[in-house]
């Protein structure tokens, strides 16, 4: 096993693409819709429900067709089930906070809870993107609406266009009452979403 | 203000890549909000106890075409940690360069005895190993005559570990012009499995592929 030069770490496995053909064999639903269980099963997470939608675009604004994308959240109270937070009686013993979704097309759907506000945050949904052509991206999804957004760190460090490119904005309620975000996720090009950097910050 | 990081690299000749790739640079995390950035995964136990061996689909069942080969390898952080109880989501083509996966137009030859697909979970040391049948190169760019060499798709997730890779193999001839090879330099050598004698096993090939989760997100609970 090589190092890096001058460090104790080991080198680090490149990341590379998914490729166009990530499984679509290993889809979990209960990965898609956070807000149950699984099938007869009582229970369920506590907080409002939301559907965060969308289209993923490539840099012509075509449908980014095959993208697996990864969710992160913290639950209705704003905690995060991380080893961290271990024992935290604000955990939601129903509630993981990690989702997936593969979607064929480009456009997207994934149903949750509205996370809570945390650590003077705005309420916000970590994005992780592995698509043909690119490795991991990530970002963060904010919600129209919330005052915190105003001081949001991540938000703040942003200039006004890209906080809009992270902003979903409310599209109404379903029939069950399900409240309705859309943000289009644009991976190049002209209103590119910022993505951050993970392994410099 | 906004602080840049890394600005990714477009893969040379990958049409995707260059649909796909943020132009501007990645953007900093400001330190508050770091932590919130790291995706926790929560113990997947998805896999059946035949999905190592992807050699047949199923227990029983004849051998796909092609050269069965072992994949085995430990995974660990950057600081040498073992990365126990992780799910490596495991694809890869067939002997003849195909994916059982309905997207796939190639129209390259289906073997009904090899399914592509598995999932393996590391051990308490953080070991895996799998059986699959070696898989076969094919024409990614047929108008300049690009090929994708041999290689196999893994991803693996476990805590605060998230890696999509690539296991490619020694002495591929396509190693050299692979879009995503390239963009590695160097660093592509970490890439490539390390062969193994496996005359005591029921496989011909054996190949040794150490994953190296890279990143603070890999240690940031420890």
């Amino acid at each position: 096993m090589t190092q890096d030069n001058g460090s104790n770490l080991l080198k680090a496995t490149n990341e590379d693409t998914s490729g166009p053909f990530f499984p679509i064999y290993f889809q979990d639903e209960s990965l898609e819709d956070l807000t149950v269980l699984g099938p007869g099963i009582v229970g369920a997470p506590s907080g409002q429900h939301i559907i965060l939608c969308g289209r993923v675009l490539d840099r012509h604004g075509n449908l980014a067709n095959g993208v697996l994308m990864e969710f992160w959240q913290a639950n209705a109270k704003g905690i995060y089930n991380s080893p961290a937070n271990s024992g935290n009686p604000d955990l939601d013993p129903w509630f993981n906070g990690y989702g997936r979704v593969r979607s064929a097309s480009g456009e997207y759907k994934f149903c949750t809870i509205m996370p809570g506000a945390s650590d003077n945050r705005a309420p916000n949904i970590t994005i992780t993107l592995f698509s043909d052509g690119i490795s991991r991206i990530v970002t963060q999804v904010f919600f129209e609406g919330h005052m915190a957004n105003e001081t949001d760190p991540v938000l703040k460090s942003l200039d006004t266009d890209d906080q809009a490119r992270l902003i979903a904005r409310h599209g109404g309620q379903t029939d069950d009452g399900a409240e309705i975000y859309r943000l289009d996720i644009v991976m190049a090009g002209a209103n590119e979403t910022p993505f951050f950097d993970d392994f410099e910050s | 203000m906004t602080q840049f990081g890394r600005q990714l690299g477009i893969g040379p000749t990958d049409n995707t890549s260059d649909q796909r790739t943020p132009r501007k640079p990645l953007r900093l995390i400001p330190s508050v909000a770091r932590e919130s950035f790291v995706p926790v995964v929560p113990a997947r136990y998805v896999t059946r106890t035949h999905e190592w061996d992807m050699t047949r689909i199923a227990p029983g069942r004849p051998r796909g075409d092609g050269t069965p080969i072992e994949v085995t390898g430990t995974l660990r952080n950057q600081n040498g940690t073992p990365i126990r109880d992780a799910l490596i989501e495991i694809w890869n083509a067939n002997h003849h360069g195909r994916y059982r996966h309905v997207e796939d137009a190639s129209g390259l030859q289906l073997d009904e005895n090899f399914f592509g697909m598995g999932r393996v979970v590391t051990d308490e040391d953080g070991n895996y190993r799998f059986w699959t049948i070696s898989p076969g190169a094919y024409l990614a760019r047929p108008d300049i005559g690009r090929w994708r060499p041999k290689h196999i798709h893994l991803s693996v997730s476990g805590g605060s570990a998230r890696l999509i890779t690539q296991m490619y193999f020694p002495d591929e001839p396509n190693n050299a012009s692979d879009p995503m090879a390239l963009l590695m330099g160097d660093g592509f050598e970490n890439n490539i499995g390390k062969p193994y004698e496996t005359s005591d096993l029921d496989v011909d090939e054996g190949y040794r592929f150490d994953i190296v989760v890279g990143g603070r997100n890999a240690t940031f609970f420890e």
